[in-house]
């Protein structure tokens, strides 16, 4: 299936800049050479488009249709083939046997010798002209029937030539009437013959014509089933597919689409340009988070600096101690301020690194990690909004938490948002409580709770709503819990909200436990 | 009348009183210093200071609940008003609350020696 995790895997061995493994590692953490390598794997498979397919598939159908109409036609130019030798072979045998009536009597009038004649010549260019319709045992048989005829003209001939010296009439001598008698039993019994196979071939070609549209209607059914159950195939799976991808990208889960098949169509144009929406939403993902935490830093200037000016103002007013009273101080009062200032200086650089740790881009790489440093850097970073705020601290996180799977930043990110979000909502001072544990799914989950106003049920469902804010305007930008919950759900843990009026909020953060070797 | 003499110092910043007590000293005032807010307002109903040293934010009561409590209980107390971060809201603030200075935090202590002598100087007049 789709290569959802990881899209390089899905990239095929051959394409080019597979190259050694560590430009390729290195390749990887950048966004847009793995998008260029997602699209890559995606257009370099063999092009085989939905249109194709359809137009193929119609010409088939096409293409059987016409086949039939022609053998239909065919079939009926030989129907009527049939039909006209049968007719004249017919009005042969008939003649024959009115001729034979009138031999019996010994008598023959001219005209009858006429029509037999006529009637004899017709046959014998028919059956030279129809040839091919014949049957094969028809064919074997003609060279005898035209010699039988042949016998027969000619003594039919000789004796009209002699009935007409006679005047009119002809009479056969005894030989000459039982040599014709001869032609025109056998040539009599070859034409009952023939008759008798033709119509036998004249019922099978009319059984064909009746039972051939049957056929083809079993046929074209038969393809047309195919050629659904194809479409379907080709149609219904991505969409299903892409179904998929769309919730996964609802719960910002932005990694690449991967091929998922051997040859490319349509759906992988739209992969491509997914590929492409994905790798801007990322961006603009990436750019909210960095501006929400930039944003949650501006929220905590007060803070900052009274944490910075405290202890600027402890060294400075000792260095100047120092200065002004140089000559009275004893060496252990010297020492004694020196100290002061050197521990007010590791103060003061302490809260300057742990600004800069938070709002250092770090990569956003996936790694075991202790919860409870990380709860308890962020509480440290929080320490002076809770003390202006008379906010204290009830901390219940056991030493022996598993660890778990994060992005170290990320979380301090977070866990900030939640605890300046508990301050704020307890104006009036109160306990901030911070808990953790392992849930019943295996997922180790942290409580923020609040002892503050509560967040009413109808406002509720909005809180994780990028810019909504219940602060007064400047004092939030609305992205806190927004950015929080989309780190969080893309860390693959989950973040829920329940509040009661009157009695404070409860932030539950859930996240996935490391995979220890 | 409170002896205009008499300063206390309130910070949560233990230094700022450490640095400040011995500066004023010299200077002939009578200091009392203080990091927890609710113990200096109870020393303020025993006793009456000539010039309270304030820092702004601290836990509990806040620079500005003791400039208020001041303001009703001993209104001839000159308050100055120290804070790690200066807005124009507070100074506003303190200063609607009668404040004699706002001062920002890093200062010079020589300058705020200078700033309470002048206010002890009005306290008496």
């Amino acid at each position: 299936m789709d290569a959802t995790t990881q899209p390089a895997a899905g990239r095929p061995p051959d394409a080019p800049g597979a190259g050694t493994a560590a430009p390729h590692e290195h390749d990887v953490s950048n966004p847009a050479e793995r998008l260029r390598r997602a699209q890559h794997a995606l257009l370099s498979r063999r092009r085989l488009s939905i249109r194709l397919r359809l137009v193929a598939s119609l010409l088939l159908c096409f293409g059987l249709c016409c086949a039939f109409a022609v053998a239909a036609k065919n079939l009926l130019g030989r129907a009527r083939g049939k039909l006209n030798l049968l007719q004249t072979i017919e009005r042969l045998d008939d003649r024959i046997l009115r001729v034979r009536a009138f031999e019996d009597e010994g008598i023959l009038s001219g005209s009858d010798i006429e029509k037999v004649l006529e009637g004899s010549r017709d046959a014998e260019d028919l059956f030279r002209k129809e040839t091919s319709a014949l049957q094969a045992a028809d064919r074997e048989d003609l060279p005898a029937l035209l010699g039988h005829l042949g016998t027969y003209r000619r003594l039919l001939t000789a004796v009209t030539a002699q009935g007409r010296e006679r005047g009119g009439f002809a009479v056969l001598t005894p030989t000459q009437a039982a040599k014709l008698r001869h032609a025109e039993t056998e040539a009599n019994k070859l034409l009952e013959a023939m008759i008798r196979r033709e119509r036998v071939s004249l019922s099978a070609i009319f059984q064909l014509a009746g039972t051939g549209p049957l056929v083809l209607v079993g046929v074209l059914l038969l393809l047309f089933a195919a050629i659904t159950y194809c479409f379907a195939k080709a149609l219904v799976n991505p969409i299903r597919r892409f179904e998929g991808y769309t919730s996964r990208i609802a719960v910002g889960d932005f990694s690449l689409i991967g091929p998922a098949r051997t040859y490319r169509d349509e759906f992988s144009d739209l992969a491509v340009a997914v590929n492409q929406m994905l790798a801007a939403l990322q961006e603009q993902q990436n750019r909210l988070v960095k501006g929400a935490r930039l944003a949650v830093v501006g929220t905590m200037t007060s803070g900052i600096a009274h944490e910075l000016n405290n202890p600027l103002n402890n060294i400075s007013i000792t260095a100047e101690t120092l200065m002004e009273e140089s000559t009275t101080l004893t060496d252990e009062d010297r020492w004694r301020l020196l100290q002061d200032i050197y521990f007010e200086t590791e103060r003061a650089s302490e809260i300057v690194k742990s600004l800069l740790d938070f709002t250092r881009q770090e990569k956003r790489e996936m790694v075991p990690l202790e919860l409870g440093e990380i709860i308890l850097s962020t509480l440290r970073l929080s320490q002076n909004e809770m003390n202006i705020n008379n906010v204290t601290v009830a901390y219940d996180v056991p030493p022996d938490l598993p660890r778990i799977q994060g992005a170290a930043n990320q979380l301090r990110q977070v866990f900030l948002n939640l605890f300046l979000n508990a301050i704020q909502a307890m104006p009036s001072g109160g306990v901030l409580g911070v808990s953790a544990g392992v849930r019943d799914h295996g997922g180790v989950c942290v409580e923020v709770r609040d002892e503050g106003a509560g967040i009413p049920a109808e406002t509720l469902p909005r809180i994780f709503d990028p810019f909504f804010t219940t602060k007064e305007p400047g004092k939030g930008t609305g992205l806190g819990l927004s950015v929080s919950s989309s780190i969080i759900k893309k860390l693959g843990g989950d973040i829920q909200v329940t509040s009661e009026l009157g009695k404070g909020t409860t932030v539950h953060v859930c996240l996935p436990r490391a995979e220890e070797q | 009348m409170p002896d205009h003499t008499n300063v206390m110092v309130l910070d949560d910043e233990p230094i700022v009183g450490d640095r400040l007590r011995p500066a004023l000293a010299k200077g002939g005032f009578d200091v009392e210093v203080f990091t927890d807010s609710a113990a200096a307002i109870e020393r303020l109903k025993q006793k009456s200071f000539g010039v309270l040293v304030t820092d702004m934010k601290m836990r509990g009561p806040s620079g500005m609940d003791v400039l208020r409590f001041v303001r009703e209980h001993a209104p001839n107390t000159q308050v100055i008003v120290i804070t790690g971060y200066a807005t124009i809201e507070t100074s506003h603030e303190a200063n609607a609350l009668g404040a004699y200075q706002f001062v920002a935090k890093p200062f010079k202590m020589r300058e705020l020696v200078k700033l309470v002598e002048k206010a002890s100087k009005l306290t008496v007049s």
